[in-house]
């Protein structure tokens, strides 16, 4: 089994590669790890030969919502880091990856493989808006949407874990999409 | 101190029934003329040691008030007694002076505090019919007054209507008062606040079990949402379910067998039951989508959910095994927080307006979808025992409290007190 992962692992980043810029969210939200080990083997066999379809790649961007990043906010514990990890943000019930938040992950991803004593902890979060329970399972969708697109960087798994905040802690305080939109965010922490 | 206080509480001396009149409890038909509504007068109960002006006197007179207006089956009021001929006494009632003032029930009350001991015996009768309809005596001590109060306003609701108040019960939910959000108890009038839990982390959805005696809820005390429980009457935490990843919204069966909740050790969150130990895990969905929130039918046959898996949260219902899943809410874009009735028809839940909430109620057939509040943004319904109550929280008032309303949605009174934000009422069985 683990080396099928490993197996997709490195077929989606070849695969990744050939398409650049085209690979949309649908990459790492299709291939997460859901549920029962057969399904992922079934997937792996499925979906990169799916993505290659024309029909579901049409040529303007996939339909995600933009969304931006905020490099300028540190991570706790980040000064052990020449380059704080960036948070990445997210639009309002969505878990989708914008185009922003993956060049934040890829600054991520190469600032966690140089340095390899860490391990990462990936904070998902939601706004004030939504229900406190649906938010808590959103905000880990968040999480493992940028852990498994850390891992099909080439970051292994067993050196990020994530977890999810739904909307119990805030960054910002405010009921408007100012303070919204910092508040729908990963954040990533380092563990040891 | 504080297990103690709640041991006591739970374990407190069963009301003595005075046998004087040894009627069986059964329904009297008590209706005023002219469809009118009821007017209960609540004379203020009298010290058997005579001192007048008593704040334990009007405290009763208060509660008693306070629990029969919010049944809407009575408009009552405390009342100074008019003046009697002879003592006073409860064995002598005057009815004329009260149906003169228009009222057709009548509660008198006679109490005497002994140091910390505490007698009251309450007495309901029919003004136009100048019967007594019901007496109970109480034994206890003085902090059971309130308590007291709340037992004999059950009583007054068995009596004129057949069905037994829940004014004793209790409401839990999550208060931010402390800085942390902790579980918070109170009576169901809002009085008698106690924090039970204290681990500074974050802790959520509190869940009674059948019997009043435990909580289930949420707690990130050990860095990860986990599902603990906690008898009210100790201070220990009991982890259930500490899988990898959310272990959310746990809710007891019907008959405290099982605990329905979400899990996303396999991926992402899906519904799952457990053994009341946190044992036996089986699986009841099987989807790419977020599922949470599940609660059971009264009879424990089935169970509702929220589920994104047609793009936006909706309201499901299946049976308890997982299978004949149905889609129960079909308006509104993002439906949460279901609550079954305890009766079993109806299901409570919250629909996203606007950038608030708003409590709806709906038949289990996805009929009768129907909004019982339209102020300020109102989510998380909790179902009284009986179901004549439902509480919610809402932000109405600026800051989130926890409010209770009649199940048709009248009433609606803001019980919860002091700062902070009180979210996620979970309300006691009888």
């Amino acid at each position: 089994m683990k080396k099928n992962r490993v197996g997709l692992v490195l077929f989606v980043s070849c695969f990744m590669f050939v398409v650049g810029g085209c690979a949309s969210n649908e990459i790492v939200k299709k291939d997460e790890p859901i549920t029962p080990a057969t399904k992922t083997t079934a997937q792996a066999k499925v979906e990169p030969g799916k993505m290659i379809k024309p029909s579901e790649q049409p040529g303007k961007p996939a339909p995600i919502k933009q969304s931006t990043v905020d490099s300028s906010v540190p991570s706790q514990n980040a000064d052990k880091f020449n380059v704080a990890l960036a948070r990445i943000y997210f639009d309002f019930d969505s878990y989708n990856l914008s185009p922003e938040a993956r060049s934040a992950l890829q600054k991520n991803m190469e600032i966690i493989e140089n340095s390899s004593a860490t391990v990462v902890r990936i904070e998902g979060n939601c706004d004030e808006r939504g229900s406190a329970e649906y938010n808590l399972a959103l905000g880990e969708k968040r999480a493992k949407a940028a852990m498994q697109y850390l891992v099909t960087l080439g970051i292994p798994e067993k050196r990020l874990s994530v977890i999810s905040y739904g909307k119990e802690r805030p960054a910002v305080q405010g009921n408007d999409e100012s303070a919204w939109s910092k508040n729908r965010r990963d954040e990533f922490v380092i563990q040891k | 101190m504080r297990a103690t206080c709640f041991t006591i509480l739970f374990l407190m001396m069963l009301p003595v029934a005075i046998s004087a009149q040894s009627r069986p409890v059964e329904a009297v038909e008590v209706t005023a003329p002219g469809n009118r509504q009821l007017r209960l007068a609540i004379e203020i109960p009298r010290s058997t040691d005579g001192t007048p002006n008593n704040p334990a006197a009007k405290e009763m007179g208060d509660v008693i008030a306070f629990d029969m207006n919010m049944s809407g089956v009575m408009a009552a009021e405390p009342r100074e007694p008019f003046p009697a001929p002879g003592s006073g006494s409860l064995s002598g009632t005057n009815y004329l002076p009260w149906m003169s003032a228009g009222f057709d029930l009548l509660v008198r009350g006679e109490f005497s505090i002994t140091g910390d001991d505490l007698t009251v015996e309450f007495r309901l009768f029919d003004v136009i019919n100048r019967k007594m309809m019901t007496a109970k005596r109480y034994l206890g001590k003085t902090k059971d007054l309130r308590y007291f109060s709340h037992a004999f306003a059950d009583e007054i609701l068995l009596v004129v209507t057949g069905e037994k108040g829940c004014f004793t019960t209790h409401i839990a939910y999550v208060s931010s008062q402390s800085g942390n959000k902790e579980i918070v108890i109170m009576s169901w009038d809002g009085s008698s606040q106690l924090q039970l839990t204290r681990n500074g982390s974050i802790n959520l959805n509190p869940d009674f079990s059948p019997d009043g005696r435990e909580i289930l809820f949420t707690s990130y005390k050990r860095r990860n949402p986990d599902l603990y429980k906690r008898a009210l009457s100790s201070t220990a935490e009991v982890p259930v379910s500490t899988r990898k990843g959310l272990n959310i919204t746990g809710t007891w069966s019907p008959d405290g067998s099982r605990i329905a909740l979400a899990l996303s050790k396999d991926g992402n969150s899906e519904i799952y039951t457990l053994a009341k130990d946190g044992s036996s895990p089986i699986r009841l969905t099987v989807n790419n989508a977020i599922e949470v929130s599940p609660v059971w039918s009264p009879d424990g046959s089935r169970i509702a959910f929220v589920s994104d898996r047609l793009g936006k949260p909706q309201i499901f219902t299946m049976n308890a095994d997982g299978s004949n899943v149905r889609r129960l809410t079909t308006a509104g874009a993002y439906n949460v927080n279901p609550r079954w009735s305890p009766k079993g028809d109806k299901i409570a839940y919250a629909r996203m307006q606007g950038s608030g909430f708003q409590i709806y109620t709906i038949n289990t057939d996805g009929s009768g979808d129907s909004p019982l509040t339209s102020v300020g943004s109102s989510e998380n319904p909790a179902w009284s025992p009986d179901g004549r109550f439902i509480s919610f929280s809402s932000k109405r008032g600026g800051v989130e409290a926890i409010y209770v309303m009649r199940s048709d949605g009248s009433g609606q009174t803001r019980v919860s007190q002091g700062k902070g934000k009180a979210t996620q009422p979970a309300w006691s069985s009888r």
